[in-house]
């Protein structure tokens, strides 16, 4: 059997068909086509397949399709202003917290939300808000760096 | 493979009447989706997540009343929860990450009943209470009796989970939910251990006393010895050393990729002993002496 899933993502609205068993993770990325979202663990470990669903940071490899049906989703694709980049991904380029790029697109969106909520984000909320996502090139130090700098520059503060 | 999203409880439960036990539950997905990827498809998925009114988190009198699809994260942010039940708002607190927290629900994590589910150990100690719905009816049960082995509960494959009731402690009690785990997110529990005291009203002995340990047996348990122990006792260091050890030696822990029966042993100790010295500070002002 298959479903019909309809759905807003990054302000565009779509509909597809997907079987009950499809992820959420799968559907975005061989159905709509939204290859931006990383699968890695497929287990909801590492947090590279990292989406924003109606405004939370989900991991969209557990998630069901069917219950992305009448949701509003945010990818990585949805993040820049035409060419303008967000600032927190301008931010990972300039403090150089990309290495292989695999876990970026999910550590972006979950740094979108934080920063969403605060403009001031303590070391403690950082680290929270990344703690669900995984960096296997372990550059850690640098992605602290980002989300400051994207911090600081959204607030007006760099 | 099957899928229905059922609008009501009783639409829920015919179609686990029809399927038994080929029908798997799914709520937040974040257990049953990783099993249907690398274990089997099951005949038959049902979705609870369209059945209105489960999702929220409500204070009737002096308890407090949660639906089954209250995410982990709603009881984090809950400043209730915080405040009057701060034992399992710790649990939620250390639970996984803030993504899983985000959708996997507490109807989920009591109901997969893995020996190390989080919030399993705190829900023994506050003795809350589940109450359960079937096709010949609804019935209210106590946490206590209700894990009957991993993932095994008194739902079978036909009951669905509809309510958890938890009341609040009494007047002079403190709870605190210690974990022992490697990394500080995105880890389960080697050992989990709940306690909750209540003071007397001089604050010079222990009216009462609830261990739950978490991850060390084949269901989270009450060390009901131990609490025989100390129950109407004044803490003393030598107790509760005495205590510490006797609610190891009622746990019964498997050696697994996590860590080995003997050490879980040895941290059911440790953490016993911390968890009666903070929450005895907390309730009464004073250090274990």
């Amino acid at each position: 059997m298959s479903l019909t899933i309809n759905l807003t993502v990054n302000g565009n609205t779509q509909s597809a068909t997907a079987e009950p068993s499809t992820s959420l993770l799968d559907f975005l990325r061989d159905t709509l086509n939204y290859k931006g979202t990383k699968l890695c663990c497929n287990t909801g470990e590492c947090g590279a397949c990292t989406i924003i669903y109606n405004g939370k940071p989900i991991n969209s490899c557990v998630t069901l399709a069917a219950d992305a049906n009448g949701a509003e989703i945010v990818t990585i694709e949805g993040l820049a202003d035409g060419d303008k980049l967000h600032p927190v991904q301008q931010a990972f380029i300039d403090t150089g917290a990309v290495q292989c790029g695999y876990c970026t697109p999910g550590y972006i969106i979950s740094v979108k939300v934080l920063l969403d909520r605060t403009k001031e984000p303590t070391p403690e909320d950082i680290e929270e808000a990344v703690s669900g996502n995984i960096c296997r090139c372990t550059g850690y130090t640098k992605i602290v760096d980002a989300i400051q700098l994207a911090a600081d520059r959204m607030a007006g503060r760099s | 493979m099957d899928y229905f999203e059922p609008k009501t409880i009783t639409e829920a439960l015919s179609v686990l009447a029809k399927y038994g036990e080929h029908a798997n539950v799914i709520a937040g997905g974040t257990d049953v989706m990783v099993d249907m990827k690398y274990k089997e498809e099951p005949g038959c998925l049902v979705n609870i997540k369209k059945i209105p009114g489960l999702d929220t988190i409500q204070e009737n009198g002096a308890s407090l009343q949660m639906g089954p699809l209250v995410t982990i994260r709603d009881i984090e942010t809950s400043r209730l929860v915080r405040e009057r039940l701060p034992l399992l708002w710790e649990s939620c607190h250390q639970f996984a990450s803030l993504q899983i927290r985000n959708t996997a629900t507490i109807g989920g994590n009591i109901c997969r009943a893995s020996p190390s589910g989080e919030t399993l150990a705190p829900l023994l100690a506050l003795e809350a209470k589940a109450k359960l719905a079937f096709r010949d009816g609804e019935k209210t049960e106590a946490f206590s009796s209700f894990f009957q082995g991993p993932g095994k509960t008194s739902l079978g494959s036909k009951g669905l989970l509809t309510e958890i009731e938890i009341s609040y402690p009494p007047k002079g009690s403190h709870g605190v939910y210690l974990k022992h785990a490697v990394r500080g997110a995105m880890d389960i529990a080697m050992v989990g251990v709940a306690v909750l005291i209540t003071a007397d009203a001089g604050n010079s002995s222990l009216q009462d006393v609830r261990i739950a340990l978490g991850a060390v047996a084949p269901t989270p348990i009450r060390a009901t010895k131990t609490e025989a122990l100390l129950r109407g006792r004044s803490l003393t260091a030598a107790l509760v050393k005495e205590a510490a050890t006797l609610a190891a030696s009622e746990s019964s822990p498997i050696t697994d990729q996590r860590s080995s029966a003997e050490y879980r042993g040895w941290i059911v100790e440790a953490l016993t002993r911390r968890g009666l010295e903070q929450s005895w500070k907390a309730a009464s002002g004073k250090e274990v002496v």
